[in-house]
């Protein structure tokens, strides 16, 4: 078996679909779509489609955790023991059982919700952060940036099983909301042991966060405000060991991104519409 | 002269009948316990036998402290290289039950190679990796060869050697090691082994299931058994886990030897 497999080669069984994150970004439906003012994009139980939207992130969420369980399972493998620590490999093969019980849950979840493996596509680009070939990069691409999103993403959905009066979705929620904060303070951990004499490393390290954080709050995907799909969980982000200051400027990152997203719809609303006249 | 609380019995009379623990006539497994009368509940002060009549542990076992220690060494090792392939799998295999499955079980070796990395510095190997070793080249030779399949096509292999050479020859070798070893100067060996075999026999379960459900058709029969018989022959090429002798083996030990 080769080292560092690419997210093109991951082996899915018939009912899985992919679709390219570019695809979505320029689906020419999506600046009409957008260009609708339906409110605020927060998940709640009176927003439009609260149900349909929830089974949809249901399902984003389960592929997510499949990808998350692959990338912890290929740094098992990828790095020999001189690469990366034998107690590093130790935590990312405690990631991968986690991960797997996710992906237990999340399936169970989706069948309790009304939805199917395979009845939404899947995107690769969680996974292709777990690609990189810096084992710290990857962690903190990983860990820090995409569990971080995770806490953000669960308390999101335990809020909204709460409020739907879904004890068995808040429930499920709370419990991989526990293990994310665990896999955010292993990424953490690992960023300051392995760079504590390589502060060039730490940088970029650092910025490859900031990279994949940008990535995920694309079109406002996640934010403070009530325009973000996803509300950052502020009090659970302390938890993990996050700073108040770099849940600051990440709050500040989703507000550029959601800017920029509506700027962008406003630009293609244009253009659609100059065509069409 | 007897002591006070002597057993007025004495030794020659180690093996209590039933009943025998009950009222003055009270008979002792060993000689060591006939000298001590068994305490009374309410005289806290009173001398108890060190040995409960009910433990039969031993001291003799087979292994010294640097035999215990290479063996340990030698399943750190193995640990290893199995719980990294088990993970590197699982980005591998389409099917999504085995998926999660190899998830879960990535740890429980893991697990395993930490409890072996642990016991090393209390075998008196301070640095654990001069001892994280595989057996023999020929043990690395049949590692390689089960870690070597890749393509999603190839589940069964992986399977097959996992669950059907390789883990049946952890749990060969942890029970050989489990019996053999002083019950009471190697206890905390036992107590991981324990907990390692636990986890293999439930693992091998869990492996052996999914390759009977994907075993439906002759074809795949077949290729299964190719698989098992291509790496029996390299496990017993290396002797097993910790080499010649891994289960004892004196015969084959000597001839290797």
């Amino acid at each position: 078996m080769k080292k560092m497999l690419p997210e093109t080669e991951l082996a899915r069984d018939e009912r899985f679909v992919r679709s390219k994150i570019e695809d979505r970004i320029f689906d020419p439906r999506g600046a009409r779509i957008a260009a609708r003012n339906t409110g605020p994009a927060k998940m709640a139980t009176d927003r439009p489609a609260a149900a349909e939207r929830s089974r949809s992130l249901m399902h984003g969420i389960f592929v997510g955790e499949v990808q998350a369980l692959e990338g912890a399972g290929r740094t098992c493998f990828d790095f020999d023991d001189t690469e990366a620590p034998f107690q590093l490999k130790l935590d990312m093969a405690r990631q991968c059982w986690d991960e797997s019980r996710h992906c237990e849950i999340s399936i169970k979840l989706g069948d309790h919700m009304g939805t199917e493996i395979g009845e939404y596509t899947e995107s690769t680009f969680l996974y292709s952060a777990a690609c990189n070939p810096d084992p710290v990069l990857r962690l903190c691409g990983v860990n820090r940036a995409l569990e971080g999103l995770a806490i953000d993403v669960f308390s999101t959905m335990k809020e909204f099983g709460d409020e739907s009066g879904d004890p068995v979705l808040e429930f499920c929620e709370d419990w991989m909301l526990a293990d994310e904060v665990t896999h955010v303070k292993m990424g953490s951990d690992w960023l300051r042991r392995l760079t504590e004499k390589d502060p060039e490393r730490r940088e970029r390290a650092l910025e490859f966060q900031r990279t994949v954080d940008s990535i995920f709050n694309l079109g406002g995907f996640r934010g403070d405000d009530e325009e973000n799909v996803v509300q950052l969980a502020r009090r659970f982000r302390e938890l993990a060991g996050f700073t108040e200051q770099e849940n600051d400027s990440l709050s500040a990152l989703a507000r550029e991104s959601t800017e920029q997203a509506r700027q962008m719809a406003e630009m293609a609303t244009a253009m659609l519409d100059a065509q069409s006249s | 002269m007897a002591r006070p609380g002597a057993d007025p019995v004495g030794p020659d009379r180690w093996i209590a009948p039933h009943g025998a623990f009950e009222g003055r006539n009270r008979h002792y497994l060993t000689e060591r316990s006939s000298s001590r009368e068994n305490a009374v509940v309410t005289d806290h002060t009173k001398a108890r036998a060190p040995f409960a009549p009910w433990d039969r542990r031993e001291l003799p076992g087979l292994f010294t402290v640097e035999d215990s220690a290479r063996r340990v060494g030698n399943y750190k090792w193995a640990e290893m290289r199995l719980f990294e392939a088990l993970g590197g799998w699982v980005a591998t295999v389409p099917e999504l039950d085995v998926k999660m499955v190899l998830g879960r079980h990535t740890y429980h070796h893991a697990w395993h190679s930490e409890l072996w990395h642990k016991r090393l510095p209390e075998l008196r190997e301070m640095n654990p990796d001069r001892l994280t070793l595989p057996a023999n080249d020929a043990f690395v030779t049949f590692m390689d060869a089960v870690r070597e399949p890749e393509a999603p096509d190839l589940t069964i292999e992986k399977l097959v050697g996992v669950y059907r050479v390789l883990i049946p020859r952890f749990i060969s070798a942890y029970t050989y090691h489990l019996n053999g070893t002083s019950r009471i100067t190697d206890a905390p060996t036992i107590r991981s082994l324990k907990f390692a075999l636990q986890d293999e026999f439930e693992d091998w379960r869990d492996g052996e299931m999914l390759i009977q459900s994907l075993l439906d058709t002759p074809e795949k029969i077949r290729r299964a058994a190719r698989r098992q018989e291509e790496l029996e022959q390299l496990v017993l090429a290396s002797g097993g886990i910790a080499g010649p002798g891994s289960l004892g083996e004196p015969a084959q030990e000597e001839s290797v030897a």
